[in-house]
């Protein structure tokens, strides 16, 4: 089968100015996004992760290069029935209530006449916005546009689901239920492709990860491979004294390891938050 | 045909949201009670000779009030909408989804020109009106004296309903298509005006075309601009139509609807292939 999306010898310039001098947004990329796993895009603000995501779905188009999605040679309309976007930064039509919005995007995805109603709801119930569905977008916190958002782009059962920062401005159990979300369709058997600056959530959320910079790709690979360090290990003891980690340290050594440090294991500032915290009140 | 239905079902679908997006805003209620205002006003209008003068002066400024505040309408919300699109990125979600550029634009025409349509058919009405009112006290005044006072017809006002409609749909055309081209909304409006004052203008050049002159290159630039441009004056057969004064030709209306209609097709052709490549 096909991957999900596959990019080959990717450009992209953009012309600014009168003097259209050229700023190379993305340069000579090649990425093969396989199906049904979740795929982190990283990089540095500037780099070209939005660019490269938007020439995929047709909406900027290339200088260079190859692109195919779910085995189609370009973003045809019959490819963007099966797939899902969720732009960076999202604002959708503020006079429409999020549930107008949501049906709107599920007919103009296609979805079948009689099944609209329960789309909706479905993706609604899915990104937990049905409380608020009723409101008008522009009354919507930033974390319920992002989740809104999502509604819209799953609505219509894609089998790729594009996601621009899905977590920018949202609270961290706001981010932790997106993250969640992500895992429901990844094991419905979607492929879903994200960009993000959290790297901590992307490290739990992610199978595989590609990092950019200034528009080329330096790393690619499996998140367990890339982060491993199969040369070190790490052990938590506890009730440890000074007696006892001269023994073990002298044990270690009789087999020629190395303790090279020990410190006191941290819980994240995140984990602690989640402790503490019950959760926003838009969830 | 299941997909040239569905294609029409996306198109229906923008210019609904689009048609409420307008609705929903305040500037076109605010030039509806401006124009509506103005048109009620000519009912204080009295001149003198009790006659076809005066029902075809409350006409010319009721058609006056409508083209004006239409035309401003038609250029500055339907680039609004337009832009409004654009730049907060809501065209990316929407363009992100099985919609094609055509369908797009052609949703955002119609959803304009539905709303040029309550507009025009609001604005008509209470011209009808008037007219209706006044005309009842001139036939009583006249019966006094033994003039006998013009009569406007209500059929004609419906045809010409139908001919300003058209006429605005061909600006909304032209500021589509103006703004498929441009960065900026200025831009579309200043230039989108222009053309509507070109277009107004426009029988100029189609008069010089027929008299003879030595400059080949002074021919051709008018012959190309008497194309580009369409005559939005030979809308202008409201009072014949409306009081029936002067003689309307049988196939005078249709003529000019068809031209009108050949503009709108032409012109969303020519936006619509600009605005495929355009980079969202
Ligand atoms: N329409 C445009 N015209 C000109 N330059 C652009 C345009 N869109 C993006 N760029 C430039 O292309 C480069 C890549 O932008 P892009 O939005 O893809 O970055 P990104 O990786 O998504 O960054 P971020 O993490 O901040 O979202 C940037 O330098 C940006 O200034
Ligand atoms: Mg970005």
């Amino acid at each position: 089968m096909s991957s999900a999306i596959s990019v080959r010898h990717l450009t992209k310039d953009f012309r600014i100015g009168i003097r259209g001098l050229k700023l190379r947004a993305v340069d000579d990329l090649s990425l093969e996004i396989p199906r049904g796993q979740v795929y982190g895009l990283l990089g540095p603000n500037g780099c070209g992760k939005s660019t490269t995501l938007k020439i995929v779905l047709g909406l900027v188009s290339a200088t260079a290069g190859e692109i195919s999605i779910l085995g189609h040679p370009s973003a045809t309309s019959a490819a963007r029935r099966r797939t899902g976007f969720l732009p960076e930064a999202p604002y959708f039509h503020k006079f429409l209530t999020g549930r107008e919005l949501v049906r709107y995007c599920a007919q103009l995805s296609g979805v079948a006449a009689d099944s609209v109603g329960a789309a909706v709801e479905d993706a609604l119930g899915l990104a937990a916005m049905t409380e608020a569905a009723d409101r008008p977008i522009g009354t919507y916190s930033k974390g319920m546009l992002q989740r809104i958002g999502f509604a819209q782009a799953v609505v219509h059962d894609p089998e790729l689901v594009i996601l621009d920062e899905p977590t920018a401005g949202v609270d961290p159990v706001g981010s932790a239920a997106i993250g969640r979300m992500i895992h429901t369709m990844r094991d419905k058997g979607k492929t879903i492709v994200l960009c993000s600056h959290l790297l901590g959530q992307v490290e739990q959320v992610c199978d595989r990860v590609a990092i950019m910079d200034r528009g080329k790709l330096v790393l690619e690979g499996a998140v367990d491979d890339v982060l491993a360090r199969r040369d070190r290990h790490v052990m938590t003891v506890e009730a440890m004294t000074p007696a006892a980690r001269d023994a073990a340290e002298a044990a270690l050594a009789a087999h020629g390891a190395k303790v090279t440090s020990v410190t006191h294991p941290r819980r994240s500032l995140e984990d602690l938050f989640r402790e503490l915290v019950t959760g926003s009140r838009d969830a | 045909m299941p997909n040239m239905k569905a294609s029409l079902q996306r198109t229906l679908w923008i210019s609904r949201v689009t048609f409420l997006e307008a609705v929903r805003q305040r500037f076109f209620a605010f030039l509806l009670v401006l124009s509506a205002a103005m048109v009620l006003s000519s009912v204080s209008f009295r001149v003198f000779d009790f006659g076809h003068g005066e029902l075809k002066f409350i006409a010319d400024f009721g058609f006056g009030g409508m083209f004006f505040f239409g035309s401003v309408l038609a250029v500055v919300m339907t680039a609004q909408l337009f832009f409004s699109e654009m730049d907060n990125k809501t065209a990316l979600t929407l363009l992100a989804k099985p919609l094609s550029r055509t369908e797009f634009l052609l949703g955002k025409f119609c959803g304009a020109w539905a709303v040029l349509g309550v507009f025009v058919i609001v604005l008509a009405s209470l011209l009808g009106l008037v007219l209706w009112a006044r005309e009842a006290e001139l036939i009583a005044l006249a019966e006094q004296s033994g003039k006998i006072p013009a009569t406007f017809s209500a059929a004609g006002l419906a045809e010409f309903v139908l001919l300003q409609w058209l006429r605005l749909g061909v600006v909304t055309a032209i500021v589509l298509a103006i703004s498929a081209l441009a960065r900026t909304f200025l831009f579309a409006v200043v230039v989108g005006s222009l053309a509507v004052v070109a277009g107004q203008l426009q029988w100029i050049a189609q008069d010089a075309v027929l008299k003879p002159s030595d400059s080949l290159l002074y021919e051709g630039f008018l012959w190309v601009s008497c194309r580009l441009i369409p005559n939005l004056q030979q809308f202008n057969i409201g009072d014949a139509l409306v009081l029936g004064s002067a003689g309307v030709a049988p196939g005078a209306v249709a003529e000019v609807a068809l031209s009108g209609l050949l503009y709108v097709t032409a012109y969303l052709c020519v936006g619509s292939l600009v605005f495929r490549r355009r980079e969202i």
